[in-house]
């Protein structure tokens, strides 16, 4: 107990850069994050499409493609895209990325490798909450819709993804907590995120080699690096449970979508 | 739907202020390494010839170069400066301003040297990585450019003296992907290894107890025991692990390129300057020199086993 | 694909070692988890408010840290605090506390959704709180219980390869596949079976959490 409270061990939060460090690399975490849930949003809902497609088929491969990536381990994808993807698809990320990002994300090939894995990973979570969210409405809605004339689309657009978008926000964001804890695992494919920054304040730190001559030890170090995370996962439930309650107040008890890590129901009203 | 929809918009808004706050600091945590003296005007400019790889480099201005990030004192990264340091580094500062073009380093552990070559992740792999007849069926290496040893860490009061003492039971870490995984398997069969993503790992586990004993290259370990001298190197050496400059497979022009321009540095000094700065004011020893190891040489230390 | 067949076969020995692995550290690690989040559900529903904290603050951390950082402060970070734990128990404590608060979540939920008025009317017929409790709430919170638990196993096989493959190093499937595609480079292949691996696990799972929601599924 001594160790874990023992201020000398927590002196290098003060000593040099240690701290800014560590944030610019969380930086990293949270843009890598962003780009990662806006692409699966858009690939969720066309696979959601999919699912609920009338035609059979369509449905069928479309119900595997969802259980065969909801069934791996993220690691596993993610490590699996990291050492097979080919070089123009690198080539090409380094070409487009837009300036504004950092150096860490823009010049790496490695990061293509994780947008494309984690989104892969990511949006066949999306679809499923897309589905629940849309199937929660269908039948009431679709019918009503129907006996005011709507055509299928119309009826889509107009009236039942606009409800069922807003019931999926709180899976949504409770997905996209998840997905910032799983950009933790992308400092195993090298890419230069906050616990990698980690290892390297505590290696540093005290050997001649670029430290402060403050030691960082590994506990503290990821007390605070978890922390951080802590941090900004809470910050993002709240925001959930604020707009949780805003859309109870306007529309009365609603039936919205969650779950528990990557598990998605209807929470009844 | 609108109330909402403001709200993500406003903060994914404030969330790229802030990455674009955070990018107003010059920080290239990525680092551009030390170009400690911008060409003496002694050394001109390489004439690279059309169609080969170095002219490719010198159109583009930049060569990405895959280093280690947390091995010092070969490459290393300096959370103080934000920049990556070390003798690979160095090397490849030096083949960088031959070329006339600006060096860019990105991390390379051992487990992604060969695929970031492969896919073009990376032009260039200085990344202390040993010269081997499997590694040369996927990718194409320089003339040696350093001479390691394969050598084994213990921590204070250990009780191995050697390679034979890694017996049943002891726990030994080295790192996915590099040769020590084979070396071991032959040389230490009983012993359970820990196999691990970076060395920097290897480093935490045989201070923290962890492990029994750690084995890779000398440098990799000397690195860990001028950071914590409790720790020591035992036993006679494993293996003689020659270095090379890793370039994509077929790249002939640029594997002759960089032979050629390592032993430049052998001839002008600069590998003898940097070996004594990086190196050897830490280990006070003499190694073996590089000059006396042929590419020949080191495919016949490391022999054909999976791949060819 | 060519070695799809080869890569198995020269490699079986090492990828059902690794699969025993994956399948001790599950193991393992939902014991943990279904004790720690018991207590920490029971926190969570008892009265005495200070518990609440305790379990709330438990929930909130251990849901919204990533786990591999909580990999790393169980085998590192104790180990440098002087706590000697070994690679397997740091591994199922990492696991095991993680899950641990989503499954004190999925059972104060599922005590919760038995209605008010069940507990009032047991309440009201003489029953104390502890016979409540145990004769009323629980054997049906027991049922709404179980998918949610059955998916956190699932979510467990799955989150197994991030503690391996942590400074753990334990060689569970995803690593062998990693050990095997640095030996040959058949990356496709390696990692192929190493999907499968996982997927013989956490497809029969998911097929017995079916049929116990079926099995336990309260007829209204």
């Amino acid at each position: 107990m001594g160790y874990l409270f023992d201020p000398a061990n927590w002196e290098w939060i003060f000593a040099g850069r240690n701290f800014m460090f560590l944030l610019e690399r969380f930086l990293n975490n949270i843009l890598l994050a962003l780009v990662v849930m806006a692409l699966s949003l858009i690939l969720g809902l066309v696979i959601a499409l999919l699912r609920i497609s009338k035609n059979k088929v369509t449905s069928a491969v479309t119900g595997v493609w969802i259980d065969v990536w909801r069934n791996l381990p993220v690691l596993l994808v993610l490590l699996y895209f990291g050492l097979a993807l080919p070089q123009e698809v690198k080539e090409f990320w380094v070409d487009i990325a837009p300036g504004f990002l950092p150096p860490q994300i823009k010049d790496s090939g490695q990061v293509v490798a994780s947008i494309i894995a984690l989104t892969i990973y990511n949006s066949a979570v999306i679809a499923e909450i897309f589905r629940a969210g849309i199937q929660s409405l269908e039948r009431g809605q679709g019918e009503a819709a129907a006996a005011l004339g709507l055509p299928y689309w119309k009826a889509m657009r107009i009236v039942i993804l606009p409800q069922g978008l807003r019931r999926m926000v709180p899976a949504t964001v409770g997905q996209l907590i998840t997905l910032t804890k799983d950009t933790s695992l992308v400092s195993i494919l090298a890419i230069q995120e906050l616990v990698a920054a980690g290892s390297i304040v505590n290696n540093t730190s005290g050997s001649p080699f670029g430290g402060t001559g403050v030691p960082a030890p590994i506990l503290q170090v990821y007390i605070v690096v978890g922390a951080m995370f802590v941090v900004f996962n809470l910050a993002l439930s709240l925001l959930s449970r604020r707009l949780e309650v805003r859309e109870r107040k306007r529309a009365g008890d609603v039936e919205t979508v969650t779950g528990l890590e990557d598990q998605i129901s209807i929470k009844p009203v | 739907m609108r109330g909402s929809k403001r709200l993500w918009i406003i903060a994914l808004m404030m969330v790229l202020a802030l990455v674009a706050a955070a990018c107003g600091d010059d920080d290239d945590g990525e680092g551009n390494g030390d170009t400690g003296d911008d060409n003496g005007g002694e050394t001109e400019p390489y004439e690279a010839e059309q169609g080969t790889p170095m002219a490719e480099w010198q159109e583009e201005g930049a060569v990405t170069i895959g280093v280690k990030f947390d091995v010092p004192p070969f490459g290393f990264e300096n959370p103080q400066s934000g920049e990556v340091e070390g003798f690979d580094v160095e090397m490849g500062n030096y083949i960088a301003e031959k070329l006339g073009v600006e060096p860019e380093f990105i991390e390379a552990i051992s487990d992604n040297r060969i695929p970031f070559l492969e896919d073009g992740t990376a032009d260039l792999i200085l990344s202390t990585m040993t010269i081997t007849t499997d590694r040369d069926t996927e990718i194409d290496f320089s003339r040696p450019y350093y001479v390691a040893q394969g050598r084994i860490l213990v921590p204070e009061g250990s009780d191995i003296a050697g390679i034979d003492d890694l017996g049943e039971g002891t726990r030994v870490c080295t790192a996915l992907g590099s040769t020590y995984e084979g070396t071991l398997a032959e040389q230490a069969p009983d012993a359970k290894l820990d196999l691990v993503d970076a060395y920097s790992e290897c480093f935490e586990k045989i201070q923290n107890g962890s492990v029994d004993a750690v084995s890779t290259d000398d440098v990799i370990l000397t690195g860990m025991v001028i950071q914590d001298d409790s720790l020591q190197l035992v036993g006679d050496p494993l293996t003689t692990e020659p270095y090379g400059v890793g370039v994509a497979e077929g790249e002939t022009e640029a594997a002759e390129f960089l032979s050629e321009t390592v032993e430049e540095s052998f001839e002008d000094g600069t590998w003898d300057e940097l070996y004594e700065e990086w190196v050897g004011q830490y280990t006070g020893e003499d190694p073996q020199h590089p000059s006396e190891v042929t590419l020949e040489d080191a495919y016949e230390l490391f022999p054909c086993d999976e791949t060819c | 694909m060519d070695r799809l067949l080869p890569i198995i076969t020269n490699n079986l020995d090492i990828y059902v070692s690794g699969l025993l692995v994956t399948l001790q550290l599950v193991g393992i690690s939902f014991v943990v988890a279904m004790l720690v989040g018991t207590l920490v559900a029971s926190f969570r529903i008892t009265p005495a408010k200070p518990l609440n904290w305790i379990g709330g603050f438990y929930v909130e951390t251990f849901r919204n840290v990533p786990l591999l950082v909580l990999s790393i402060i169980f085998s590192a970070g104790l180990l440098r605090a002087g706590v000697s734990l070994g690679k397997m128990s740091a591994a199922s404590a990492a696991l095991g506390l993680y899950t641990a608060a989503y499954i004190a979540e999925a059972i104060r939920s599922g005590v919760s959704a038995v209605s008010k008025g069940q507990i009032e009317a047991s309440l009201s017929l003489g029953f104390t709180y502890g016979q409540t409790m145990r004769q009323v709430i629980l054997p049906q919170a027991f049922r709404t219980v179980i998918p949610p638990i059955g998916n956190l196993i699932i979510a467990m096989i799955k989150n197994s390869a991030i503690v391996a493959g942590s400074i753990i190093a334990l060689d569970d499937i995803l690593k062998v596949a990693r050990i095997v595609n640095s030996a040959t480079f058949a990356t496709n292949e390696a990692f192929f079976w190493a999907g499968v691996g996982y997927l013989l696990l956490t497809i029969p799972a998911t097929i017995i959490v079916r049929r116990l929601e079926k099995r336990f599924a309260i007829k209204r």
